[in-house]
């Protein structure tokens, strides 16, 4: 038996699919160092993690593979979800950005799903957006608590898959420009947002679900809309009741002749390899002090 | 790779010497589109015609470059209308040059890369014939002339999967397409260069 026989109802060639699929991590904190776990032992071979923070003490209720040892060298959490993935699968293709995404757009661009677990209805519009344009399938989880007053909190969350041509994040009333005025009002303003070990792990979970159905033929006719909404108080997943009314909705948001860059002209473009990436190189523990001492982080 | 690993016996003459990104300039070439959009090209395709053997369309695609790959990834299918085929013994289809005006006129007002597609049926990756190679240097340099800006070619697709060739400009040799991704649930990509 290999590692990964259990999971061959996937379908005859699901670890060879799974093997050269690369999948785009955006946001390696709570929800995506979950993804990027889940992934490494399912056996996905290649990967975009991008994440320009590094761990910090608030973060380790709650980011997967993180250590108290890291917040100490204040380790990226790229480097992170690295070291997590490469201790189930060493010959991972992964190229770690510590980068804001959108300075990792040819990295991304090649992927084949991209996964955002990022904070705010802006930059999940402009990561669909990113998408679409490239035809690339995305899949967005995020939770969020809710002060009930008398009755306590409600840990919510929502896992929505935005393949291209389908009903979009728009579509689906999850981001409307209500929401997303607000979130610039608030800009600044807002305090670190309540999030938890657990339910980042189901609404990661269930995202791994779905990337697992958009790379394998592993049942017939799956959805290519998902709207599911998470209730942690109650424990449920369910089927928001747009899934069903857009099904057949066609977006009007993204449409396809906005594939591609805009202003591309094939007379300016250079065609370079991506430069390899330095292998990480073993920082001993007296190079860890003394960048921890004089403030110069891990970078 | 990917959901159909597709014998590539029958291309082993036409690419021996296209090696991914040893030629053009260097690049990777990857065309991608829904699959929804392919099913309905095929379907296009399948349409009997009243006296050509065989029907054509365009497809139009966005550009986008990423480090040495470039991408190509389809919006739209045209298909060419009944009266445009003229009657010619010769080919499997040929088509009037009012056709061929509309599709240039397609790339030069929406900016978009043009790519001529017929249909050869069988399964796995096809391949160009003699007549198709001919007709493709006659053909796609039209397109080059009126959008310099992008690139063109012309695609054929079997029942499973597809292969075409790129022209970057009037002088440059032309790239094979390096792979093909079919976007839909679930995703299906092949190598086809
Ligand atoms: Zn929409």
């Amino acid at each position: 038996m290999t590692r990964l026989d259990r999971q061959s109802f996937l379908g005859a060639d699901s670890n060879a699919i799974l093997e050269t699929a690369t999948i785009g991590i955006v946001g390696l904190g709570g929800g995506g160092s979950h993804v990027a776990q889940q992934a490494a032992h399912m056996g996905i071979g290649g990967y975009v993690n991008a994440d320009p923070d590094v761990i910090e003490e608030t973060n380790t209720n709650r980011l997967i593979g993180g250590t108290l040892a890291d917040v100490a060298v204040s380790m990226p959490k790229v480097s992170i979800a690295e070291r997590l993935i490469r201790g189930l699968h060493s010959k991972a293709r992964i190229i770690s950005v510590q980068v804001d995404w959108r300075d990792a757009a040819d990295d991304l661009k090649r992927c084949d799903v991209i996964i955002g677990a990022v904070d705010g209805f802006k930059e999940r519009e402009q990561l669909e957006r990113f998408a679409r344009r490239h035809l690339i399938p995305y899949i967005d989880i995020g939770m969020d608590v809710h002060d009930l007053g008398k009755k306590g909190f409600l840990v919510s969350g929502q896992v929505i898959l935005s393949m291209p041509g389908a009903p979009c994040m728009r579509c689906c009333g999850f981001i409307t420009d209500e929401r997303l005025e607000q979130e610039a009002n608030r800009y600044g303003a807002a305090g670190s947002r309540p999030q938890v070990v657990w339910s980042n792990g189901v609404l990661a979970s269930t995202a791994v679900g779905l990337l697992t159905q958009v790379l394998t033929p592993w049942y017939q006719n799956p959805p290519k809309f998902v709207f599911l909404d998470y209730d942690g108080n109650k424990g449920t997943m369910t089927r928001n009741a747009r899934m069903e009314l857009l099904r057949d909705h066609v977006c009007p948001h993204h449409p396809p002749d906005e594939t591609g860059d805009p202003m591309f002209d094939i007379r300016k473009q250079s065609f370079r390899p991506r430069p390899a990436a330095a292998p990480e190189p073993a920082r001993r523990w007296w190079q860890r002090i003394w960048n921890r001492l004089s403030g110069r982080g891990e970078t | 790779m990917g959901a159909v690993l597709e014998s590539r016996a029958r291309l082993a003459a036409v690419d021996a010497d296209a090696a991914g990104a040893s030629e053009g300039r260097g690049m990777n070439i990857r065309f991608k589109i829904m699959s929804t959009l392919l099913a309905a090209i095929r379907a296009d395709l399948r349409r009997p015609h009243a006296f050509a053997h065989e029907r054509v369309g365009f497809i139009a695609a966005g550009l986008a470059a990423a480090h040495d790959e470039l991408l190509i990834l389809a919006r739209d299918y045209r298909p060419v209308r009944d009266e445009d085929y003229l009657r010619d013994q010769s080919v499997g289809a040929m088509i009037s040059a009012e056709a061929i005006r509309g599709a240039r006129q397609w790339a030069m007002n929406e900016r978009v890369a043009i790519f001529h597609v017929h249909m050869h049926g069988g399964r796995g990756v096809p391949g160009f014939s003699g007549v198709d190679n001919r007709e493709n240097a006659r053909f796609v340099p039209n397109f080059v002339s009126v959008a310099p800006h992008a690139v063109h070619g012309a695609i054929v697709l079997s029942d499973t999967a597809a292969f075409g060739q790129v022209w970057l400009d009037r002088k440059s040799p032309q790239p094979f397409i390096t792979r093909f991704a079919e976007v839909g649930m679930p995703i299906r990509n092949w190598r086809a260069a």
